[in-house]
């Protein structure tokens, strides 16, 4: 057990060196939603409540987080095509440890993105700072497992040529699907509910409604948690699946 | 002592049968050299051997550890490098040293001796802390290498090792390779004869999965009645009644 804590610590080590001395990583985890936040506040946030602080802040960390899974993904699939995990099999390392590795190597930035978003919203809107932020900052390492464990799946599948287009559709998704940048009076029932089956929404619904202290009603909190779990949970045992089977393929 | 022990090992992909049936033994301390064109079943038969592939029949012992039973045993015996550069590609080649002595579970003290000994042995002690990815292509290849032998391993496997990498650094790697065969078995698979002659102490051709000749240089060249690897590789694979006989 020790020893397996020990190899996933040491692989986790390297995947954040991996991703921190990547620059592209940072400008799209980070500085890029970072622009995102302020430019739409000040353009749109007397126009509607949509871009008001308390509503764009918890947007723009999920989905930001939805670039976690082009970085997992690339990290993955470069890994894979240049021989390093080829030869990591020949070593003791088991799947469920490079899985742990890739995933815990991400949550720091997870983490820093809800901090620097949140803060950075805070100081437009101070009724962000609030004792739920904090729930909503470890909240926001529930949704972002969604996303990484989307990037495993498919970094585990693509080749680094095309897991930039497979995972624009999360990305897509996210953006198109959450409901954060356009109000959803005026869309038909079938595409709410749509949305409303799928992760996206749902996991900006956590984060916006944790902020806004709203946290115990079944439908606008627990619901939603409950699918984007759900969505997780099988997110990684398909990831897992698939990548132990391209560990045994090679 | 025999280093390792193959048994009828076979690989079928489907229809096709990479590995037939191939028996073969390595002596501990030896360079064995795999040759074989494009197809021939030697980066198959050195996956299974690493446990990166199931035998479809067939064993081998890596020092008497079967490959088929007792995989992580022998997974302590050997280490490998691959045809393409495996390193991690924004960590130092310090780092990347560390990372894998701490995967295989080395103390403190034994990953600053294995740094030592890697610095040593492949003279890279000038690029210890340049990022990976941006060294040349030559020093990738050489940093790769020696990373297989971070984990300090009994049997080396060494896949295309020299692959396209100029004349003076596949100089230098033979020379480099030559030194460590005091300290292990080498099994490599090449395309180059002359890499074969320079370094091996045994030869095994292969073709189509089957292994068609094991012997020393001078077992092949009396033979082929050839004069230099590349003709008797010629002769034994391309040509005459040689074909599909295994010659030992």
């Amino acid at each position: 057990m020790k020893k397996s804590l020990c190899r996933i610590l040491t692989l986790t080590k390297r995947n954040i060196l991996e991703i921190i001395r990547d620059p592209l990583s940072l400008i799209f985890t980070l500085a890029l939603p970072l622009v995102m936040e302020i430019l739409f506040y000040f353009i749109f946030h007397n126009l509607t409540e949509q871009f008001e602080m308390k509503y764009l802040a918890p947007g723009i960390v999920v989905f930001s987080q939805a670039f976690l899974t082009l970085f997992t993904g690339m990290l993955i699939s470069l890994d894979r095509n240049t021989s390093f995990l080829t030869r990591l099999y020949v070593s003791k390392t088991k799947s469920y440890e490079f899985i742990f590795g890739y995933a815990l190597s991400v949550l720091p930035i997870t983490i820093a993105q809800s901090i620097l978003f949140f803060l950075v919203g805070g100081i437009f809107d101070l009724s962000i700072f609030s004792p739920s932020l904090i729930f909503a900052i470890l909240l926001s390492v529930v949704t972002s497992s969604f996303f990484i464990g989307m990037g495993i799946l498919f970094g585990s599948l693509c080749n680094e040529k095309s897991i930039g287009g497979i995972s624009s559709i999360v990305i897509v998704g996210q953006s198109v699907l959450s409901g954060m940048w356009f109000p959803l009076e005026g869309l038909n029932e079938g595409m709410i509910t749509f949305m409303k089956i799928l992760p996206f929404k749902n996991a900006t619904t956590i984060i916006q409604n944790m902020v806004l202290g709203i946290n115990n009603s079944f439908n606008d909190f627990i619901l939603p948690l409950l699918i984007v779990l759900a969505y997780t949970v099988v997110a990684f045992i398909v990831a897992i699946t698939v990548f132990k089977y391209k560990m045994k393929e090679k | 002592m025999k280093a390792i022990r193959i048994n009828n090992l076979r690989k079928e992909y489907k229809d096709v049968v990479a590995v037939n049936d191939l028996s073969l033994n390595i002596e501990e301390g030896e360079i064995f050299s795999l040759l074989g064109v494009n197809g021939a079943g030697k980066t198959t038969t050195i996956k299974m051997l690493s446990g990166l592939t199931k035998a479809t029949s067939g064993d081998a012992y890596i020092y008497d550890h079967s490959i088929n039973n007792d995989i992580e045993k022998v997974k302590e015996l050997i280490d490998i490098s691959m045809q393409e550069t495996a390193i991690a590609r924004k960590l130092t080649v310090e780092e990347n040293i560390e990372f894998y002595a701490k995967l295989s579970e080395q103390t403190k003290e034994e990953i600053e001796e294995t740094k030592k000994y890697i610095y040593d042995s492949f003279k890279l002690d000038k690029v210890r802390n340049k990022i990976a990815s941006k060294l040349s292509g030559g020093w990738q290849r050489k940093v790769s290498i020696a990373l297989a032998l971070v984990t300090k391993p009994k049997i080396l496997f060494l896949d295309e090792p020299t692959l396209g990498l100029d004349v003076i650094a596949r100089r230098e790697l033979w020379h480099t390779i030559k030194e460590l065969k005091q300290k292990m078995t080498i099994i490599l698979t090449t395309h180059y004869m002359e890499e074969a002659e320079a370094l091996s102490d045994r030869i095994g051709i292969m073709k189509d999965g089957k292994l068609l000749f094991v012997g020393t240089k001078d077992e092949l060249f009396s033979k082929t009645k050839k004069s230099n690897i590349e003709d008797s590789f010629i002769e034994i694979v391309a040509g005459g009644d040689l074909n599909e006989k295994i010659i030992m």
